[in-house]
């Protein structure tokens, strides 16, 4: 059942069917007692005045010696039956030959031909006469459902009322919910301020508390997306430019180095801006969705080698010395192709930073977590340009390269991905920069 | 024209030092703000060109120290940011002009002989001298109605001393207006650009004053 209204008509109007029931059953039950009582007495006073009005009859009888006498008073609705010792001496004509009931007194229930009859056996003040009234229990039990459905007929009548209250009852009752569902319908993803807490009822304000963190860390989702589209857009705005205005020059140059230079720019140009895209894609692919789910057990060594054999021309060009060391065997929780991906970014880095003739060494550790350190023999980061170096598009400025300035960002990002953490710090072994990144526990236990 | 350009991409730096010196301005290009600074307490220039997202000092406060110092200096913004209130920003700053990037290298000339023209007082679209006109923006020059060619910095040459007639300019301040960093400069330089344009447009437009400088007399 979808409908909390209806749900809740419907369960009310259980508990309202059975205290009903039960309040029938219970009224049912008094006004039988009842009546019973009141019935018994009455076959009392019958007994009392059947024997009074016949005690001539009986004695005359008696001194006769008749017995058995039907007599045609009361017919059906009440027989009886005087008893002399053994002697039936005066009967109703509807009444047996035989006791109606073996009690010797009191009151008592009986069959005759089927039917429940009650019957009271009584003595006359000399406990010489016995009389037995008797009294179909029919009658009573008949009016006792009569008295009980007379009593309950009213709510009869007033049930589909009382439904219908109850159904506009919940129904008001249930507004705050309604308002608050008006309230998150208005949300878009351009809109998602919180809910206000004032008025939300206490049984759904831990839900609304709920929505209104979803929202904000919605909306931060959203701004920092917002964001990123427009960082990444106004960072394309500047290779464009930059290829704009060479091929510009190089079509107005008379000089022919000039131009070539300009030519030369241009296809330099290309080549960073697609180097821009290819790593906005990157990031843009990096996303948390794609996490933990497939993570595998991954050897950090041999991704390691197989990077650094990307690498290879590259650092061949610049005469760069690539060493890998440390653990044959470094087991990581994670995603393969983000893992190569950091890799590739921090050795990429480390080349393109590092001088003609410089060294970059990969280096792991094992221990109870896991550390990957790369070192290279560039100019560095000064401290202060640490923690701005992560950012996106931030670059060192006169480090005369031309990065995307993504490249720690795709590194931070999946590290944090991957529940590592990212420091940098000076190559202790001399000058360079010395990139850490460590799974404080191996995520693999 | 000397013009001081302020842009930390080193593609589009130069891409821009070339287009404009093509275009006859003298330029110097920093690629960060303090340089810049640096540049602009230590020479005069007639234009600068500012990109706002620059290292160690930004544009903006960049442009906020120019406008306490020298309050004329034509100064034009390179942008990437151009929602509504970045330019605002950027005007409301001290700029202006703005150009946002890419741009087209006529455009940027445009609007800097627009500055330029602006800066001088100067209403009209060409510089008139007797029987020379000047058009900046369509880098010509004609004497009695002919066309009369000639290099760039011949150009720059006429143009600066058009644009302040009667105004002395010793040989080093046209030198460092015709001539950016880094641009070998012959010691007699100035003189054969002068000599060349005397060749051109008569004799008596440019008065050698000896140990001074030169000047173009205003019109009587």
């Amino acid at each position: 059942m979808h409908s909390l209204r209806l749900r809740l008509l419907v369960l009310l109007s259980l508990v309202l069917g059975l205290a009903w029931l039960a309040a029938a059953w219970f009224t049912h039950l008094e006004s039988r007692e009842e009546i019973n009582r009141l019935f018994d007495a009455q076959l009392s006073q019958s007994a009392q005045v059947l024997l009074a009005t016949t005690r001539h009859d009986i004695q005359e009888r008696v001194e006769h010696g008749e017995e058995g006498v039907a007599v045609h008073e009361y017919e059906q609705k009440l027989m009886f039956q005087i008893w002399d010792k053994n002697k039936l001496l005066l009967r109703s004509a509807a009444a047996p030959d035989s006791p109606i009931s073996s009690a010797k007194a009191g009151y008592s229930e009986t069959l005759l031909s089927g039917q429940p009859w009650r019957v009271l056996t009584r003595w006359d003040a000399r406990q010489a006469f016995m009389i037995q009234v008797a009294e179909p229990m029919a009658g009573r039990e008949s009016l006792a459902q009569h008295i009980t459905f007379k009593l309950l007929l009213p709510t009869f009548i007033v049930l589909p009322v009382l439904l219908l209250l109850l159904w506009l009852g919940i129904g008001a009752g249930l507004k705050p919910l309604q308002t608050l569902k008006k309230e998150i319908t208005q949300r878009t993803p351009n809109h998602l301020h919180a809910v206000a807490m004032a008025g939300v009822p206490e049984e759904v304000s831990p839900l609304v508390g709920a929505l209104n963190d979803l929202f904000g860390r919605l909306e931060q989702a959203f701004n920092s997306e917002r964001r990123f589209t427009a960082d990444a857009a106004h960072e394309l705005r500047t290779p464009l430019a930059a290829l704009k205005i060479q091929a510009q020059v190089a079509l107005r140059s008379t000089d022919q180095a000039e131009r070539q230079a300009a030519l030369d720019n241009v296809l330099r140009g290309v080549d960073r801006a697609t180097r821009l895209v290819e790593q906005l894609l990157i990031l843009a692919r990096v996303d948390p969705e794609t996490a933990a789910a497939h993570y595998q057990a991954l050897n950090l060594h041999e991704l390691a080698a197989t990077a650094i054999k990307d690498v290879a021309q590259m650092a061949h060009a610049k005469q760069i010395e690539l060493s890998l060391e440390g653990a044959p065997t470094c087991l990581v929780l994670g995603d393969a192709m983000q893992l190569a991906l950091l890799l590739r970014n921090l050795l990429d880095n480390a080349i393109r930073y590092s001088p003609v003739g410089g060294r970059v060494s990969v280096t792991l550790h094992q221990g109870p977590g896991v550390a990957l350190q790369v070192r290279d023999t560039g100019p560095g980061i000064p401290a202060n340009e640490r923690e701005q170096v992560l950012q996106r598009f931030y670059r060192i400025s006169g480090s005369g390269e031309e990065g995307s300035g993504l490249g720690l960002s795709i590194v931070q990002r999946i590290a944090t991905l991957h529940g590592a953490q990212l420091q940098l710090a000076d190559n202790e072994q001399g000058q360079g920069l010395l990139v850490r990144v460590i799974w404080p526990v191996n995520n693999l236990n | 024209m000397k013009l001081l350009l302020v842009e930390d991409d080193a593609l589009l730096g130069d891409g821009v030092r070339a287009g404009l010196k093509q275009a006859g301005f003298a330029v110097d290009w920093v690629q960060d703000g303090l340089a810049a600074k640096v540049a602009l307490d230590s020479e005069e220039y007639d234009l600068l060109v500012l990109d706002l997202g620059l290292p160690k000092l930004s544009g903006m406060d960049l442009l906020k120290s120019v406008r306490a110092k020298r309050a004329s200096l034509p100064v034009l913004i390179l942008t990437a940011r151009d929602t509504v209130a970045d330019r605002v920003a950027g005007l409301n700053a001290g700029a202006d002009d703005y150009l946002v990037k890419p741009f087209d290298l006529d455009e940027l000339i445009a609007r800097l002989n627009a500055l330029l023209r602006r800066s001088a007082g100067q209403v009209e679209l060409t510089l008139q001298h007797g029987a020379i006109e000047l058009t900046p923006a369509s880098h010509q020059v004609r004497l009695a109605g002919t066309d009369v060619s000639m290099s760039a910095r011949e150009f720059s040459l006429l143009h600066t001393l058009l644009l302040h007639t009667g105004r002395v300019h010793s040989r080093e301040q046209l030198e460092q207006t015709l001539y950016g960093w880094g641009e070998e400069v012959e010691s007699n330089a100035i003189e054969v650009h002068v000599h060349h344009l005397r060749k051109k447009l008569g004799s008596d437009l440019i008065r050698t004053l000896r140990g001074v400088g030169y000047v173009i007399d205003k019109v009587a």
